[in-house]
């Protein structure tokens, strides 16, 4: 996590202060403070805290409890150990859920980290209504992804839609976009990345802005053409930036479901239903299936953890090599 | 990360304090504290004019009894989905509008507590046993019945030159398809047959088809493998060559989906539905249509359906609900949403009596037919505690078949599979 | 530099070509127009087409009448602008009522997260004390755990608190946003010490301090958070779905879901009120943009 701190604010009103500046705090003279000051931090975090502790902290160490209990529909409660989990690993439907949700982040994580450093690169030029291209890509981030999933859903449908009437009086046939499962899929991770990279290329502009300039000069002054000034010093300095971007993404990737319940449903036969939907229904469906929903839980929020942590170390030695 | 000690000591002396305690909170509805204000919440979904003649009928329990009823209208497709949720997070509505009982069994009050005199012995035979629990309880009422059947557009069926089908004699499938797919070719509709996308609508072919999830007594499974497979690869073929709508089914997913829309389109000739349908076509259809008897093949006749009302025992209203499910399953109530909604009674008296529908009463004489022709077997299966997670089942197993993920045979075996486990997960 | 580079935008509204952007590092050449110069503006335009397409497409079609939007091929635009599908909309499916749950919830939502989260940052930067550490890893760490993945258990918070059905409901749980309190740490971290201590020394109280000094400092980073927080309230949808069981409790997003997966209320209308939803937060944004700009810039956190 250090790695975010490095994309910290450096207010510039001058030299940027340094990072280590929170350690030395007001007080360092413990012995010395008022009581005031010594309650007031408490007070300061309570609230927040308060809330966090009822409703993230305990709510997903109490996940882990869940997934030991069999839900028997929702009301009464029994021990099962590791029951949920040994019945969902044999569910088709959970091998199923599983295997769209690692298609749909392995496509998105990669296919965002690749277009939107691609359009941050090209909004990094000198480029004419470069604000305007920014706020474009960024505008359908800010767009309810229940609109989104209506909007797109509509675009598709085979048989009016825009896009196959487009198409059709282009002769060029009408596919049935979300009536097959691979193009279903198809269309989800398009949506996906459309509604998401906005924001990854701001991230990642950022990022470009905080590559020292005297390095292109420098790599200019040798000749260096601007294939090579991206491959020896853009990407390489990128890499904290590009780190963030696939960690992000790979957080927002694994619980993709608002957009995709109005665009497919999570259809057709399932082929776009992933993790998180798996675990609505199992949730809200009958018969209620608490345990193995938070089973389910359990298990994406592993393969989240491990991911990412995998990405920070593999980040963490190629910075030391 | 400079102290995952002390984090990592933290979470799980928390894990260890917490998994000691059971994570929910059973409650005893019985115990449910009683409020005194007259408010009703009635989750509710609708079909199209049935709604419009509930809130009449709301009116005039308002009326009577100073109470305030709020209707709470939910898409079909998520009604269990929100129904379950109310009821884990403790806010059940007082009365609501199922057509599956079963995954509710434990929640339902006993309407006998209330109401006896008023509801028992009241309803058509066949739901008795669903609808009462272990103990005698009554546990919800029919409040109406349906009958599948299909509906077809007389208008592109005189324009092909096909006659009509005759109610008193039924036409069988054979005939079914091959007219359907000359009026569509007369017409050039998208399609030929619509079907809902719905285990329930499958469960009308399989038992033309001969055979049924369960036998008669509802609780063994009893679907006959030669007879399913000829109907699940006719079903198959029928959408592999666009007579029927395969996207349709494909994009529904699990989720029921109605073909309504279609038809209402003239995109379809046939539509197999039921009678839920006839009074939203008789105000939303732009062309003359018909109700037509269902076609034969081993067997004539359609499949039964129902809804039933039921309150529950986290209502904190249980008195007054009781008294409203009464209210809206009197004679008088009966047989007034049936007049409106073109609904086919459950009470006893209304069934002898008969009713005369203001609209489209031939075509509801068409429905009823088919009640006289639908097999014992029929009902078994339609009243079968384990008929809607089958139902739901089989609609998953059509969609992999139309899709090519999996063969006529395999989908029937899986189909048997999740009648066997929804039974015993029924008990 | 990042910021400075985006003050200078700031400071000139019309960032084309102007003082301000051409202080961006740039890898490109010269100012000659080059195959690659025009093969960038043919990329970036093709792009932009794709993601405005289905925005101006929606809306556009939100003036259409029924059989207008049944057309086959559509015709791109409305025949005239008629207003009938907003007000019918409106006036037919209560959605005035889900309009008004959706202000509520965000207006209170955001209230409530901009309070607590300022204060919170403010005791996580700024003071030394026990358990500051640890509490700052947990804000970090919950950053993986997205309601989206325990609401299980927090639907059964909610239920034994008596939240669900209320838009409390909706209001409190997400309100502890842990992007919220990093974003507005690592800004507060920024404020020179010595400030504080002045104020101390001139007798303000803590409290005083943090409402007179720190919160006007921190201005910036609020208006990122109260931006955020907009958007994500407005746009919730999990969440409401699950909580919010009575049609009166509806948020817009779960009345449109609701609505059009049963075709409920007619598409021309569910089309109107979808542009509806778009609309404040598309404002909001235009307006602030470049607010929002700076916030990622500084954290790189959402």
């Amino acid at each position: 996590m250090t790695s975010t701190a490095r994309m910290a604010p450096r207010r510039t009103v001058g030299p940027a202060v340094p990072q280590s500046g929170h350690r030395k705090s007001v007080n360092r003279r413990r012995s010395v403070k008022p009581w005031n000051q010594r309650v007031a931090p408490y007070l300061f975090v309570l609230p927040n805290m308060l809330i966090f502790g009822l409703f993230v902290i305990y709510p997903a160490i109490n996940n882990f409890n869940i997934s030991m209990y069999d839900s028997g529909n929702g009301r009464d409660f029994t021990y099962v150990g590791g029951g949920n989990y040994q019945g969902m690993l044999s569910e088709a439907e959970f091998w199923s859920a599983a295997r769209h949700t690692v298609v749909f982040a392995v496509f998105f994580v990669t296919l965002t980290t690749v277009v939107s450093i691609g359009l941050a690169l090209l909004l990094n030029q000198r480029i004419k209504g470069r604000a305007f291209f920014r706020t474009v890509f960024f505008l359908p981030v800010v767009i309810s992804p229940v609109v989104v999933g209506l909007i797109w859903g509509w675009i598709f449908e085979r048989k009016n839609g825009l896009l196959n009437s487009l198409l059709g009086a282009a002769g060029l046939g009408q596919p049935g976009w979300l009536v097959n499962s691979t193009l279903a899929m198809a269309v989800v991770i398009f949506v996906g990345l459309w509604l998401h990279v906005g924001f990854y290329v701001l991230i990642v502009l950022a990022g470009l802005q905080g590559i020292d300039s005297t390095y292109y000069e420098a790599a200019r002054m040798d000749g260096a053409s601007g294939w090579q000034q991206l491959r020896l010093i853009t990407l390489p300095l990128l890499r904290p930036t590009t780190m963030v971007v696939v960690i992000l993404s790979l957080i927002n990737g694994f619980q993709a479901f608002d957009y995709i319940w109005t665009l497919t449903g999570g259809g057709p036969v399932g082929g776009t239903t992933l993790m998180v939907q798996y675990i609505y229904e199992h949730a809200f469906q009958s018969p209620v299936q608490y345990g193995s929903a938070a089973a389910a839980a359990v298990v994406l929020f592993c393969a989240v953890f491990a991911l990412t942590v995998i990405n920070y170390l593999y980040n963490q030695r190629k910075e030391s090599a | 990360m400079r102290s995952p000690r002390i984090s990592l000591t933290v979470a799980s002396a928390a894990i260890v304090l917490l998994a000691s305690c059971a994570p929910g909170s059973s409650s005893d509805g019985s115990k449910t504290k009683q409020a005194d204000d007259k408010k009703l919440t009635y989750l509710y979904f609708t079909d199209g004019p049935d709604e419009q003649a509930t809130r009449d009928l709301i009116d005039q329990f308002e009326k009577k009894t100073g109470a305030k009823v709020n209707l709470q209208i939910v898409p079909f497709d998520n009604l269990e989905q929100r129904l379950q949720a109310r009821l884990s997070g403790n806010n059940a509505p007082d009365v609501a509008r199922l057509t599956d009982i079963t995954p509710f069994r434990a929640d339902l009050l006993d309407l006998n507590k209330f109401q006896k005199g008023a509801l028992g012995g009241k309803f058509l035979k066949g739901a008795d046993a669903y609808v009462t629990g272990k103990g005698g309880e009554l546990l919800a009422v029919p409040s109406d019945l349906t009958m599948n059947g299909p509906l077809i557009n007389v208008d592109q069926f005189k324009k092909a030159g096909v006659p009509l089908p005759d109610p008193k004699k039924p036409w069988n499938w054979d005939e079914m398809v091959k007219d359907a797919k000359k009026v569509q070719a007369a017409n050039k509709t998208q399609n030929a047959i619509a079907m809902d996308v719905s285990g329930h609508r499958f469960s009308t072919m399989l038992s033309q088809y001969g055979t049924d999830f369960f036998d008669k007594t509802g609780k063994k499974p009893a679907m006959d493998t030669g007879k399913a497979t000829a109907a699940v690869k006719r079903f198959a073929e029928l959408n592999a060559s666009g007579t029927m709508p395969k996207d349709l089914w494909l994009q529904a997913g699990t989720k029921y989906k109605a073909a309504n829309e279609i038809f209402l389109a003239q995109q379809t000739p046939v539509y197999l539905s039921g009678n839920w349908q006839v009074s939203a076509f008789a105000k939303g259809a732009k062309f003359s249509w018909a109700a037509a008897p269902n076609p034969c093949r081993k067997t004539c006749g359609g499949f039964p359906g129902g809804k039933f009302m039921a309150s529950f025992k986290q209502s904190k209203h249980q008195k007054l609900a009781a008294e409203f499910i009464a209210f809206m399953n009197s004679e008088k109530s009966q047989e007034k949403l049936a007049k409106e909604a073109n609904f086919l009674p459950t009470r006893k008296d209304l069934i002898s009596s008969g009713v005369k529908y203001p609209v489209r009463d031939a075509d509801m004489q068409t429905f009823l037919d088919d009640v006289k022709r639908t097999p014992q077997a029929a009902y078994g299966s339609a009243y079968s505690p384990a008929f809607g997670a089958t139902a739901d089942a089989s609609v998953k197993e059509l969609a992999k078949v139309l899709a090519g993920d999996s063969s006529p045979k395999e989908a029937v075996e899986a189909i048997r599979a999740a009648a066997q486990k929804a039974l015993k997960d029924a008990q | 530099m990042s910021l400075t580079a985006l003050r200078g935008s700031r400071d000139t509204p019309d960032a084309r070509g102007t003082r301000g952007t051409r202080r961006w590092t740039s890898i490109g050449d010269g100012p000659t127009p080059t195959a690659g110069r025009v093969l960038a503006y043919a990329v970036l335009i093709g792009l932009s087409i794709v993601v405005l397409a289905p925005v101006v497409w929606a809306v556009l079609s939100s003036f259409k009448s029924q059989s207008e939007l049944a057309q086959v091929p559509p015709s791109p635009l409305p025949s005239s602008l008629r207003t009938e599908n907003y007000t019918g909309a409106l006036s037919s499916f209560d959605f005035a009522l889900y309009l008004k749950n959706s202000v509520i919830v965000t207006v209170g939502a955001t209230l409530l997260t901009v309070v607590i989260n300022t204060m919170c940052a403010y005791g996580l930067a700024k003071y030394n004390f026990r358990g500051r550490n640890l509490l700052f890893l947990v804000v970090l760490g919950t950053i993986m755990i997205p309601l989206q993945l325990i609401f299980i258990p927090v639907y059964q918070m909610a239920a034994q608190l008596g939240l669900v059905n209320s838009l409390w409901g909706l209001i409190i749980p997400p309100a502890a946003t842990p992007t919220g309190v990093f974003l507005l740490r690592q800004y507060m971290l920024t404020i020179p010490d010595e400030l504080i201590a002045a104020a101390r020394i001139d007798g303000a109280g803590e409290f005083r301090i943090f409402t007179r000094i720190v919160v006007p400092l921190s201005g910036a980073a609020i208006a990122v958070v109260t931006i955020f927080s907009v958007m994500w309230r407005w746009n919730d949808f999990l969440w409401p779905l699950i909580i919010s069981q009575d049609q009166s409790k509806y948020t817009l997003p779960v009345a449109l879901a609701q609505f059009n997966s049963q075709l409920v209320a007619p598409f021309n209308y569910i089309l109107a009120m979808s542009v509806v939803s778009m609309l404040p937060v598309v404002i909001i944004f235009l307006v602030l943009q470049r607010h929002i700009v700076r916030g990622i810039a500084s954290t790189g956190l959402k």
